[in-house]
């Protein structure tokens, strides 16, 4: 083994051109999986954050797997054995089933951990989201036979076989792959309902009590949001996995909160970071030869560790031109400069 | 490599495929001499024999007396807590009562380090010897064929099998440095650091399988607890220079990393040695592959975790409880934050072999969780954590070897889950269950004081002529059925405070129970007068709240109304307040059965 | 970040004060929330340090403690640096500043007073539970010496803290609004404790924000708004021109200017 296998030789024309002209019928709905994944996690994880409540997140994405399992192996149960691959509207419906409801059991089980016992809320959402989700692999590689998941494609999943997924036909149009017509769906879905009821959700976001007085019932609020993170992330589950999801969720708004401060600019900037780190993803996998939503995620982050690094340097700069800036006082010139660099 | 290959290897039909290692292994000869010493069967006796004993030296140490902690504080001092009577009555029924014991069993300076850590000389001891055990020649291990659960479990709980005792040994060590570390985390609320910590250490593993091109346990160790320690900077570093909060940061870290990993990971196996490195069992863990110098690692690592926590114990806990007044006395807080870090990058790189990175973090929250639960001090809390920990740890082992080709880590995370719902639900004082069944308790206590009353007031109105009080009197007086009013007579009766005339149905009070109907009726009056003459509330706003206090007020309550009322007999109603003392001149209480409550307690 | 301070003078051949500052300076983030801070208090005094909101009276205290970054300016105390004077200081933070639910019980909270006297490796001894004892009776806690700290009322809670100081041992001790929050009668308590203390030769400072009893309270003032307004005795410091220059006009210039150097080149918030 060496190092050198590792890293293979970078080919310009098989890493930078090929998906673009050769491969595009098939690098294009990986592309645009990957954008559609991470703009609508990106839009809903914006809310999150708003909320401080980004691990909630990481909760939700490692319980829709058991809920997955339970609504597979009903389904199973109650329908027979899939026999083709036809049944993408059933299949669909299933699985949005079980997220939801694996999402709202989740949450109810952190609020009840928080609220009647002295368990704090970081704790409760770690011991709730790990059950489930040992509950989860147990029962995966218990009925292996009746439930349609891989262990492995849960922690990182398989964004290289969506576009050879079975292509779903509305009206005889050919619209795509299954899963990227429904996270188009989904994706469209999330935009309107942040534009619809952007008001509403910030309000509830930034001060609960004020949206109780203007007659918004913040839990109910919290309770939708949270149901519609699970439908975003299990839709995205099939192609990025459970955890990578967090970073979907969570790296696009940090790093456009370290850009900008307003919140349309913030979701303009999501938009624009989900699609930079998926191409750069998807260049950096082809390259390297390994896990293309890993490569985006990767991606993403290095995007975030520029906005970050621009960020202190910009702040040092501010402090080098505040210290000048501080009016003459009793205190000497000099450790006034010393204080504050 | 030979160990290795044999793990990616295809079981032979009929063995669950998680345990094909563990017999490869035994079948390649690996030692057991001792293996008389480490009978599972003794393990827990001997535990709980310890702690009891302990217990014992403890309960036998000379404490303060009582009386003497009790001592009135002398009045010149004005710092006394004044126990303004008012103030203490208006606290809802329940916390009021527990005044009454602040010195329950425990000794009053609580730490008592030293029988502490004879409990953990000893729990460490115990697991020494089952890592000796394997270093002694191999005997015929039992036939490989024996698959059903019963031969399974034999199997597991004889020990026969190295493979066994070295999954199962590192399963409990794991089980307690986690457990124990995991307690600091739960305390400061930083439950989520240690999961994005155990995230965060997939890019190390990775890196260290490249950098020794084997699956070298220390390599990997090396450099997943470098990744560890770098995300907890990154995240300290992001919540100090943005206005990113914590759980953006931790979730930055968690997810950046594991991508991170992910991506090291999948090139990894495209190798031609990385296919077969087994290098995906970090992920969910397997117990099974762990090997002797997986346990010499972990075993250093749960000596240090111990010895840390022993030797350090006051910095920790003043560093978590109170970081500005530990930095005031000149502790260095930030090295304390970073070592405890850095020990936590050590046990979740350990565990991660058998619980897998994906789980490891329940193992450092679950347990320390439960614990929580259990207890009000750290140092209790600490050894609960330990010991829930290294029952989780073994129980996941053992449900692993027992189902076919089930993954360790998710089993015992389970097995911690479930101990942790079984400490939310009967926890003595925390427990869902525990606090309803009071709350029950505490209502129907309530319910059958009331009937006490009205039994009195009806004799009252009476002028106390006869004894028995009638079934329907007592239905009509509390606006009831006839089966109501019977169904609370038989409770009376059952706690005696009454007996019952079948023929004639009627209540008749025992003395006990005459006695507690007169404080009763006395609390209620003396509280009722206590609010109109010294508060100044109206005569006819004062009954619903003297309804509700009559039930906990105690003794010395009782006497300072009184003073301070000047021993007044009637009520702003004008009914006469009975003096407990008639009682006692009326009639010697029976002795045998004490009223469950009351200021007599 | 802190450059290393101005030399201090060499120390004077008379005692030195208990606590002396010079120059403070400290900022959060960007902003400025001590400008150079000149203070010298003398011994056995009981001094309050009064201002409005966000005057930094806390930051004060936090900074001679070691607890917040000094970004310009020394502080000595008993003529040494913090770092050589940790045992003569005791600290009593605010209420808020730590988690309740937290698995302590009252003593060995109190015992933690004594940790900063016990040295590495060791545990507190016979002694030293003597000392935490006879702390907590002093402030009328011993009853509840074994109860977890959640179950105690706001002002027990600060009774408790107290007793941690006390138990320091120290001659010197900062106290950050040991009075928020409690009822009459523990205020009225912890008073009369305090008095107590500077009758035997020690040094308080005490954050307070109620202006009408911090004249009886202190005999010193130190009247802070960003920049030290006043310090001296209690009847010379407390007149309606130094308040009006601490709380009125002064405080809005001082918190523009202090505005405009943050927002100062800030197209990145």
């Amino acid at each position: 083994m060496n190092l050198a296998d590792l890293i293979p030789p970078f080919d310009i024309r098989s890493v930078l051109i090929d998906p673009w002209t050769t491969d595009f019928p098939e690098k294009g709905w990986i592309l645009l999986m990957g954008f559609l994944t991470s703009v609508a996690c990106g839009w809903v994880g914006q809310h999150l954050l708003l909320r401080r409540m980004a691990l909630m997140g990481d909760a939700i994405s490692h319980s829709i797997l058991p809920g997955l399992a339970t609504a597979f192996l009903v389904a199973s149960f109650l329908f027979g054995q899939r026999t083709d691959s036809s049944h993408a509207a059933r299949d669909s419906s299933v699985m949005l089933v079980g997220a939801i409801g694996a999402g709202w059991i989740t949450t109810l089980l952190i609020g009840m951990l928080h609220r009647r016992s002295r368990i704090k809320q970081d704790a409760a959402i770690g011991i709730v989201f790990a059950t489930l989700f040992a509950i989860g692999v147990v029962l995966i590689t218990l009925f292996a036979d009746h439930v349609d998941l891989d262990a492995d494609c849960v922690l990182y999943g398989e964004i290289g076989f969506v576009p050879f997924q079975p292509t779903l036909t509305a009206f005889g149009i050919p619209l795509g792959p299954v899963p990227v017509t429904r996270m188009a769906v989904v994706t469209l879905l999330t935009v309107l309902a942040t534009l619809l009821f952007y008001k509403e959700l910030v309000i509830s976001s930034f001060d609960a009590g004020l949206a109780t007085s203007l007659g918004i019932h913040a839990p109910t609020v919290h309770l939708l949001l949270m149901g519609w993170l699970s439908v975003v992330v299990v839709s995205a589950f099939e192609s990025v996995g459970a955890i990578l999801v967090i970073a979907m969720l969570i790296v696009p708004g940090a790093t456009a909160s370290l850009v900008a401060a307003r919140l349309p600019t913030l979701f303009t900037l999501i938009v624009v970071h989900s699609a930079i780190s998926t191409v750069v993803g998807l260049h950096l996998a082809l390259w390297l030869d390994c896990s293309i939503a890993g490569a985006m995620v990767v991606a993403g982050c290095c995007l975030f560790t520029i906005a970050w690094a621009a960020h202190v340097l910009l702040r040092a700069r501010d402090q080098r031109h505040l210290s000048a800036d501080i009016p003459p006082s009793s205190a000497s010139e000099e450790s006034t400069s010393t204080a504050l660099t | 490599m030979n160990r290795n290959s044999v793990a990616a290897g295809v079981s032979p039909p009929g063995i669950p495929g998680a345990w094909s290692v563990s017999r490869s292994i035994s079948n390649r000869g690996l030692p057991m001499r001792a293996v008389a010493r480490v009978e599972t069967g003794s393990l827990t006796p001997t535990l709980s024999r310890r702690e009891r004993e302990s217990r014992a030296t403890l309960r036998n140490t000379p404490k303060p007396q009582p009386s003497e902690l009790w001592r009135p504080v002398p009045a010149n001092a004005q710092l006394d807590p004044p126990k303004p009577a008012a103030h203490v009555l208006l606290l809802p029924p329940g916390e009021g009562r527990d005044e009454g014991r602040p010195l329950d069993s425990s000794h009053p300076g609580s730490w008592s380090a030293s029988r502490t850590s004879t409990l953990f000389t000893f729990l460490l001891l115990f697991i020494l010897a089952a890592l000796i055990a394997p270093a002694a020649n191999a005997a015929k291990i039992g036939e490989l064929t024996d698959n059903s659960i019963r031969d399974q479990a034999l199997r597991f709980l004889t020990l026969r099998d190295p493979a066994v005792r070295y999954a199962l040994a590192g399963s409990m060590l794991l089980g307690i440095s986690c457990g124990l570390l995991g307690a600091f985390l739960v305390v400061r609320r930083l439950a989520l650091v240690g999961d994005a910590l155990s995230h965060a250490v997939l890019p190390g593993v990775a890196a260290g399988f490249l950098w020794s091109q084997t699956k070298d346990p220390l390599a990997i160790f090396i450099g997943a607890v470098i990744a560890g320690l770098l995300g907890t900077i990154v995240v300290e570093g992001i919540k100090q220079t943005t206005r990113l909060k914590e759980d953006a940061a931790l979730g930055l870290v968690l997810a950046g990393f594991y991508a991170v990993g992910i991506c090291l990971v999948t090139m990894i196996q495209r190798l031609p040695t990385g296919a077969k490195s087994g290098i995906d069992k970090f992920l969910f863990g397997q117990a099974a592959a762990i090997g002797p110098r997986d346990l010499q690692l972990m075993a250093v690592v749960a000596v240090l975790a111990i010895s840390t926590v022993l030797v350090f114990y006051k910095e920790l806990l003043v560093a978590s409880f109170d970081a500005a007044f530990a930095r005031s006395i000149g502790y260095p807080v930030r090295i304390i934050h970073y070592a405890l870090m850095l020990l936590l990058a050590f046990s979740v790189v350990s565990a991660l072999q058998a619980v897998g990175v994906v789980l490891v973090s329940a193992m450092l929250i679950t347990p320390a969780a439960a614990a929580y639960l259990l207890t009000d001090r750290m140092h209790r809390m600490l050894l609960y954590a330990a010991v829930i920990g290294l029952v989780s740890g073994a129980m996941g082992c053992f449900l692993s070897f027992l189902g076919s080709n089930l993954p360790t880590g998710p089993l015992m995370v389970l097995s911690g889950s479930a101990l942790f719902t079984a400490a939310f639900l009967f926890a003595p004082r925390h427990g869902l269950v525990t606090r309803w069944w009071n709350q029950r308790s505490n209502a129907g206590r309530v319910r059958r004081e009331n009937t006490l009353k009205t039994v009195y007031r009806i004799l009252e109105d009476r002028q106390f002529h006869g004894e028995g009080v009638s079934l329907r009197e007592l239905a009509q007086r509390r606006r009831e059925t006839i089966e109501d009013a019977s169904r609370q007579a038989r409770d009376l009766v059952r706690h005696g405070f009454a007996t019952f005339h079948a023929a004639d149905p009627c209540v008749l009070l025992t003395p006990v129970g005459r006695q507690r109907a007169i404080e009763l009726v006395r609390n209620h009056r003396l509280w009722e007068l206590y609010l109109t003459h010294a508060a100044h509330i109206p005569a006819d706003h004062v009954h619903e709240d003297a309804e509700r206090i009559e039930h906990v007020l105690g003794e010395d309550v009782v006497r300072e109304l009184e003073r301070r009322l000047n021993y007044a007999d009637t009520d702003p109603h004008g009914r006469p307040i009975p003096t407990p003392n008639a009682v006692l001149a009326a009639g010697p209480v029976e002795a045998t059965r004490r009223p469950p409550a009351g200021y007599g307690r | 970040m802190t450059a290393p301070p101005p030399t201090p003078p060499t120390a004077t051949p008379e005692t030195p004060p208990p606590l002396e500052i010079h120059d403070l300076t400290v900022a959060y983030h960007r902003r400025p929330v001590l400008w150079g801070v000149d203070l010298a208090v003398p011994a056995g005094k009981l001094v309050g340090i009064i201002g409005p909101n966000g005057a930094g009276k806390s930051t004060l205290i936090k900074a001679c403690m070691g607890v917040t970054p000094i970004a310009g300016g020394w502080v000595r105390i008993f003529g040494a640096p913090l770092s050589r004077a940790h045992r003569r200081v005791g600290y009593v933070p605010q209420r808020e500043s730590v988690d309740w639910d937290f698995p302590v019980s009252v003593m060995d909270v109190v015992l933690m007073g004594r940790y900063g006297k016990i040295g590495l490796f060791r545990r507190p001894s016979r002694a030293d539970r003597d000392i935490a004892r006879a702390c907590l009776d002093k402030v009328g806690m011993l009853p509840y010496a074994n109860r977890q700290i959640a179950n105690l009322s706001g002002g027990q809670q600060q009774r408790v803290f107290l007793a941690r100081a006390l138990a320091q041992e120290s001659d010197l001790y900062f106290m950050d609004e040991p009075f928020a929050g409690v009822d009459a009668a523990t205020e009225a308590a912890i008073v009369t404790l305090l008095h107590e203390l500077r009758d035997r030769g020690c040094t308080i400072l005490v954050v307070h924000h109620d202006l009408p009893t911090a004249r009886n309270y202190f005999d010193m003032l130190l009247l802070l708004n960003l920049r030290r307004v006043a310090f001296g005795p209690t009847d010379e410091v407390f007149t309606y021109e130094l308040l009006q220059k601490t709380y009125g006009g002064r405080l809005t210039i001082l918190s523009e200017v202090a505005d405009a150097v943050r927002q100062h080149g800030g197209s990145i918030p």
